[in-house]
């Protein structure tokens, strides 16, 4: 009991501490290996919870694909991000008062609370013998088929979206036409000329 | 399963009509855009007049509770459906002339019309949180459409910063509540939202404000206002008029509904942000509006401050307040069109102008749109017998029914500082000369869609009854979850 | 045809007023005379009808006020006292009316003169015709609007638009006066109608009734305010202040409202208010005091004046203290029948002077005129008719009114007659002087103007000239004829019902019966003045300004009109503005405006630039407003606890 208490307490201090290194670090390189610090500690605390296939997913794909890309984005954008949070910087104590005050809030409400619902128990990660992909699995296409295509159509947005703002269309464009390039004859692309001196064509 | 199918009816027709509109414009060898535009119109059409006879079903869930539909669900989709497909009509002539003409738009203005009518069906936290986001996403890209304007992809890009702040507050709140609810369900979380000893519990409030921080940021309500204007002003015209009528119906609809059935025994604590914030956004609406030069940025004030007149009759949270919200949209949803059926159509010879000055003299050089323009000015200006001063009437009447003395008289004296700047306009249109070239000839559906707008904030008062009728069921459908028949009880009345 | 009296001159009003631009001046001014004249030989008829063979007429017009126990209806109460009034007003207007053509005629306003003037006719009917006090406020009320209009006529001239505002201050002080008046009246009686007021008469003099703290008695207090109202009207002392500004006016506006008919409204308001008065001695002797006083004190102002209308102004001031007396000595009659002549010989010397003015090119003062007499026969011949009847010479109308007022002051045994009686006596030595003064300094002599303004001067045309003899002809025959009936022994059977008289007034008798130098003082003091002026204008002409000059302090009290316009300003009007400007500057100025519309408008504009100020297009802003809000929420329910 003490040991997960205590690797939860370290996730989540590692996962807070880099999530503001994200945003306060001057370097954005450095800014989005932060990132990546942030999602394993998450998937830490998910594997605590006893979600293991999320914390496996949230590696892979934010870690193996998002953060990548973005680190791939960020060091070929030439883009002086030290500019760009100086407004930051100078707003911090302002900005940390206030979030100051709120967290001491929350923890004075969180602190003071206990759970309502008693008799509306949290429902368990895992349902008794089945594994994790196994529980998604039989409800995710069933009874949450609502929000799951929900989501889908949020990603058809998101695509159209990305398309739809990045991509340029040409009126002209130059593709390569192999068949065409094979069937040229000498003929059509070569022109005997006469040229009598003194007139140029 | 199959009766949850009929349940969704009309988000799964726009849904599919989307994609294969996506389809239809992505494989057409030729360009598609107008096909697309029609074929939009017609589906939102559609899915408003099945979103409409859904109401006969009276009140029925689907998906385990995820959906919702009763007769508040079928009116306020059905408005919002039909405001997105005035949208899309509207804009037809502006996209092809500022050469942003793209069949994307609709898909995407149709996608989004989806997500709206996900908001507005939504009866747990998971579902609203999908809907918003379907539908912000969608306006996100639509804001930056004119991705060669500085300006319009710098709005789209704020709209989404804040945009995912917001959600990131609405979810922290949604987790909040969830975690001392123990639910998502709606209903669930009404029954453990209880006040002890006269006492709301404090964390569950708590809860409460984030998500009422991220819901205001949908009607931009002061002080979540902020991304209004840019927007407004960044955003391509067209999409300016889209963003004013049918995504604020929407969003009130589920403002109104995540509070009257989520927490309808904490209405002590929502109401006063709700009086604070309607308080505010009236304020600022009035007030700020002045100072503005640029008409759409304008529009952006005055939509701010209409949201807060709206949220006057909220705050009464009865069911006369609930009732005059809605009318109070219909009718600021009516008005707004129509001016920007106006706005769209100021176009000098070299392109389009915003700036408030440009219509000096227009009563001489267009009499018609200076016209409309006025009737919408007074209308929106709440000066009877515009229909605009009925709104009001409603919302004041509930507030101060309600016992809402002080937001009443605030909200009044507001609304006489705001009638400044409309009534400034019909000053500039009617009185100051003109001074540059002449506008060009209103293109012709823009021309119908003022006239219309007009002719109904100008007879409104004619014959209101019907409007009326229907939001009193609407209310009532929403605050007794009883399956209140607005539509066939309206069409039945002798 | 008491209706076509009444309402002819409005329907020319509303016509030239409201129509003037398009049916243009000519035939405004056609058919405003042409109304006027109708209305005034119907008035004739109607003075036989009613005066001569006695027989007074109301005609029911229609109801007007019925509020509570208020009821008033609007009435025409055509008695004598009516019908002399009819005939003054309907004939001097419808000859000033004539008059005007000719000398307007280079007026660019003339329809909107004609207009006013026949709006003012209108409006001096409703006076006059009225059967209730509110009826007789509305004319009462209303002109003093076509007066103000008309002394304002050349509003492009400041003085002019002073003086008409002054007339209207001032006249606004009487009005007071007179609704205060009504208000008691209304108070105690409950009714404002002119009989049942009457029939409570008896009871009203031993009525008290506490004001203030006061025990007032009733009668004589309703008197007393209704006779203020009356000397702001009339131009009695005190009020008279505004008279000689008026006639900053067209001159034929002078003849007809400011000596003929509206200000002798005051006049007959006491006439009318007879049964009050004659039951109230205080108030009577109040009403000999006042005019008396005015009637001497306008003389000697009078005396010394060199503007020519300013000179009858005073002597239409005079004048009037002259009925005033004899209405406080109870010779109600005589006061009438002075008011009667008076409207025919003032006319026609402000008529004329009107001819001389227009003969001089709009010179007004007499020092630059002199020798007319052969330039402008006809009217110097008008002139002296008017003169004459002024002066009371002999047989003129002026003789038998004017010599009537003052035996009757003698006769009379109320109050301070006798103070009535030498004052008067002394103010008819000075009239004759000023009077003859003026003829001598106008007609004769050696002539003072430019010799540019002398080659022009030329007789009126016949426009002008023929409303001078008709009322030349009334200023000679007026007292001839009708003294028999107005004063004479006839007068019971003449005035009816319409004065009252109580059983111990005998003064009309009395006055028959005073002692020979009673009667040959007023001739005496005329031919002395007559003497006195022509020695000091014709014969040694340096006299003047010799006794001018010793007499210096007295000379300038004289011509500064007792300093009460200064008297008036230093009291009232600098008190008052200071006042005003307080309240104007502090009080509306600063703390109205600044802290309402102004300082809302003021900071409206503030307040905009701050909440636009705010809006500063930086991302981290708005989500910082956002955070702030939500944070300022949750401190709020923190703190508040949820209530």
């Amino acid at each position: 009991m003490t040991l997960t208490s205590l690797a939860f307490y370290l996730f989540a201090s590692v996962s807070v501490a880099s999530a503001f290194m994200v945003i306060a670090a001057r370097n954005p390189v450095y800014s989005v290996l932060f990132l990546i610090l942030t999602f394993f500690n998450s998937a830490g605390l998910f594997i605590l919870m006893g979600a293991e296939f999320l914390a496996l997913i949230l590696v892979v794909v934010y870690v193996g694909a998002v953060a990548v890309l973005f680190l791939f984005v960020v060091m070929m954008l030439d883009i002086d991000f030290a500019e760009l949070s100086e407004g930051f910087l100078q707003y911090l104590p302002i900005g940390a008062t206030v979030g100051l005050i709120l967290l001491l809030e929350l923890l004075l409400v969180f602190g003071a609370s206990s759970r309502l619902a008693d008799s509306n128990p949290l429902p368990r990660a895992t349902p008794e013998g089945m594994t994790n992909a196994e529980a998604l699995g039989r409800v995710l296409y069933t009874d949450h088929i609502y929000y799951f295509q929900a989501a889908g159509a949020i990603l058809l947005v998101a695509m159209i979206g990305a398309i739809v703002l990045t991509l340029v269309k040409s009126n002209n464009p130059r593709r390569q036409n192999i068949a065409e390039q094979n069937a040229r004859t000498k003929e059509d692309g070569v022109a005997l000329v006469d040229v009598k001196p003194g007139q140029g064509l | 399963m199959f009766n949850d199918i009929g349940l969704i009816l009309p988000e799964l027709v726009l849904f599919l009509g989307a994609m294969g509109l996506l389809m239809l414009g992505a494989f057409s060898s030729k360009d598609a855009t107008r096909t697309v535009d029609f074929g939009a119109i017609i589906l939102l059409l559609v899915a408003a007049v099945l979103s409409l006879t859904q109401s006969q079903n009276g009140y029925a869930t689907a998906f385990n509770g995820a959906f919702v539909v009763d007769g508040f669900a079928a009116l306020m989709k059905a408005l919002t459906f039909v405001a997105t497909a005035i949208a899309i009509l509207m804009s037809r002539d502006f996209m092809a002339r500022e050469k942003l003409a793209r069949f994307e738009f609709s898909v995407l203005l149709v996608l989004a019309a989806t997500g709206m009518g996900m908001m507005i069906s939504a009866n747990d936290l998971i579902a609203l949180y999908m809907g918003i986001e379907l539908q912000s996403l969608a306006l996100y890209v639509v804001a930056a459409i004119n991705r060669d304007s500085l300006r319009s992809t710098e709005s789209g890009l704020k709209y989404f910063v804040l945009g995912a702040l917001s959600s990131g507050l609405l979810l922290y709140g949604a987790s909040l509540i969830y975690g001392f609810s123990g639910s998502i369900e709606f209903a669930e979380i009404a029954k453990a939202f209880q006040p002890v000893d006269g006492q709301l519990p404090i964390a569950m409030t708590i809860g409460l404000v984030f998500l009422i921080a991220g819901l205001a940021f949908k009607i931009s309500a002061v002080p979540f206002h902020m991304w209004t204007p840019d927007v407004y002003e960044g955003a391509p015209t067209a999409v300016t008029a889209f963003f004013a009528a049918a995504p604020k119906l929407a969003g009130m609809a589920i403002f109104l509904r995540v509070m009257l059935t989520a927490f309808p025994d904490a209405i002590i604590a929502w109401q006063q942000i709700i009086i604070f914030v309607s308080f505010a956004s009236m304020l600022l609406g009035a007030f700020a509006a002045i100072g503005q030069q640029n008409i759409k940025r304008l529009m952006a004030y005055s939509s701010i401050g209409h949201m807060g007149f709206a949220l006057v009759g909220f705050a009464a949270g009865t069911q006369d307040g609930v009732s005059g919200v809605i009318l109070y949209m219909t009718l600021y949803a009516i008005m707004t069109l129509g001016t920007f059926a106006c706005i769209l159509s100021m176009r000098r010879e070299g392109g389009m102008v915003e700036r408030i000055d440009n219509l000096a003299g227009l009563s001489q050089t267009r009499p018609f749109m200076a016209a409309c323009l006025a009737i919408m000015m007074f209308s929106l200006a709440g000066i009877p017998p515009m229909a605009g001063f009925f709104g009001k009437l409603f919302v004041f009447r509930a507030a101060i029914d309600a016992g809402l003395y002080g937001l009443s008289i605030l909200g009044v004296l507001s609304s006489v500082v705001g009638a400044y700047y409309y009534l400034r306009i019909v000053k500039i249109m009617y009185i100051d000369a003109p001074s540059e070239d002449d506008y060009q000839p209103m293109p012709r559906e823009l021309s119908i869609m003022a006239g219309v707008m007009a002719g109904f904030a100008l007879l409104f008062f004619v014959y209101p009854a019907p409007l009326i009728e229907l939001s009193n069921g609407a209310a009532a459908a929403l605050l007794n979850g009883a399956g209140t028949d607005v539509v066939t009880g309206l069409l039945s009345r002798p | 045809m008491y209706h076509a009296i009444v309402f002819f001159p409005l329907v020319g009003a509303i016509i030239a007023g409201l129509f003037g631009r398009i049916i243009g001046h000519k035939r405004s001014e056609q058919l405003t005379s042409g109304l006027l004249v109708a209305s005034a030989i119907l008035s004739c008829v109607a003075f036989i009808d009613v005066a001569m063979n006695n027989n007074p007429a109301t005609v029911n017009l229609l109801s007007w006020i019925h509020s509570g126990t208020l009821n008033i209806d609007w009435v025409l109460r055509i008695d004598t006292l009516t019908a002399v009034m009819l005939v003054v007003v309907n004939g001097v207007s419808s000859l000033v009316h004539i008059y005007s053509i000719g000398y307007m005629s280079h007026d660019p306003g003339r329809s909107r003169f004609f207009a006013y003037l026949s709006l003012f006719t209108f409006m001096m009917l409703m006076l006059v015709t009225a059967d209730n006090f509110v009826q007789l406020f509305f004319g009462w009320e209303g002109v003093g609007l076509a007066s103000y209009l008309l002394i304002g006529f050349w509003f492009k001239k400041p003085s002019a638009n002073a003086a008409a505002m002054k007339a209207f201050v001032v006249n606004r002080v009487g009005d007071f006066g007179l609704i205060l008046g009504m208000a008691a009246i209304y108070f105690t009686v409950g009714s404002l109608q002119f009989d049942e007021v009457f029939a409570a008469a008896g009871a009203l003099s031993e009525g008290k009734f506490d004001f203030l703290g006061l025990t007032l008695p009733t009668l004589t207090t309703i008197c007393l305010l209704l006779f203020m109202g009356a000397m702001g009207k009339s131009a009695q002392f005190m009020l008279h202040t505004w008279l000689p500004d008026a006639m900053e006016g067209p001159t034929p506006v002078s003849a007809l409202i400011h000596a003929a008919t509206m200000v002798t409204a005051g006049v007959f308001l006491v006439a009318r208010c007879s049964p009050l008065f004659e039951l109230s001695p205080t108030a009577s002797a109040v009403v000999i005091c006042v005019g008396a006083i005015t009637a001497f004190f306008a003389a000697t102002v009078g005396l010394v004046q060199n503007d020519i209308k300013r000179v009858i102004a005073y002597s239409t001031c005079s004048q009037l203290g002259y009925m005033f007396v004899a209405l406080g000595v109870g010779a109600y009659q005589v006061a009438m029948f002075h008011l009667f002549t008076h409207a025919f010989f003032k006319a026609l010397l402000f008529l004329g002077a009107g001819s001389v003015i227009h003969a001089m090119q709009d010179e007004q003062d007499m020092r630059k005129m002199g020798g007319l007499r052969q330039l402008v026969p006809t009217t110097w011949f008008m002139m002296l008719i008017g003169t004459l009847a002024l002066t009371g010479f002999p047989l003129t109308a002026g003789f038998f009114s004017k010599d009537a007022v003052i035996e009757a002051a003698y006769a009379a045994h109320a109050g301070p007659h006798m103070f009535g009686f030498v004052l008067l006596v002394v103010a008819a030595l000075f009239t004759s002087f000023y009077s003859w003064r003026l003829m001598f300094m106008t007609f004769y002599g050696q002539p003072r103007c430019s010799t540019e303004t002398l080659n022009h001067v030329h007789e009126s045309p016949p426009v002008m000239l023929v409303p001078l003899l008709v009322l030349a002809l009334g200023a000679l025959g007026a007292g001839l004829v009708f003294a028999g009936s107005f004063i004479g022994d006839g007068q019971a059977a003449f005035w009816g019902a319409s004065i009252f008289t109580g059983p111990d007034n005998h003064v009309l008798h009395d006055l028959h019966n005073v002692p020979l130098w009673v009667k040959l003082s007023p001739l005496v003091m005329m031919m002395t003045g007559f003497i006195v002026a022509w020695v000091m204008y014709i014969r040694s002409p340096e006299w003047p300004a010799q006794i001018a000059a010793q007499h210096d302090l007295l000379y300038k009290f004289l011509l500064n009109k007792w300093y009460i316009d200064e008297l008036y300003h230093l009291i009232f009007v600098r008190p008052v503005a200071w006042l005003a400007r307080l309240f104007w500057k502090g009080g509306d100025g600063y703390v109205i405006d600044g802290f309402g519309p102004n300082g809302i408008a003021a900071n409206v504009l503030r307040v905009t630039q701050r909440f636009v100020g705010l809006q500063t297009g930086f991302v981290y802003h708005y989500a910082f407003v956002m955070l702030v809000g939500v944070a300022g929420f949750v401190s709020w329910f923190m703190l508040a606890g949820g209530h």
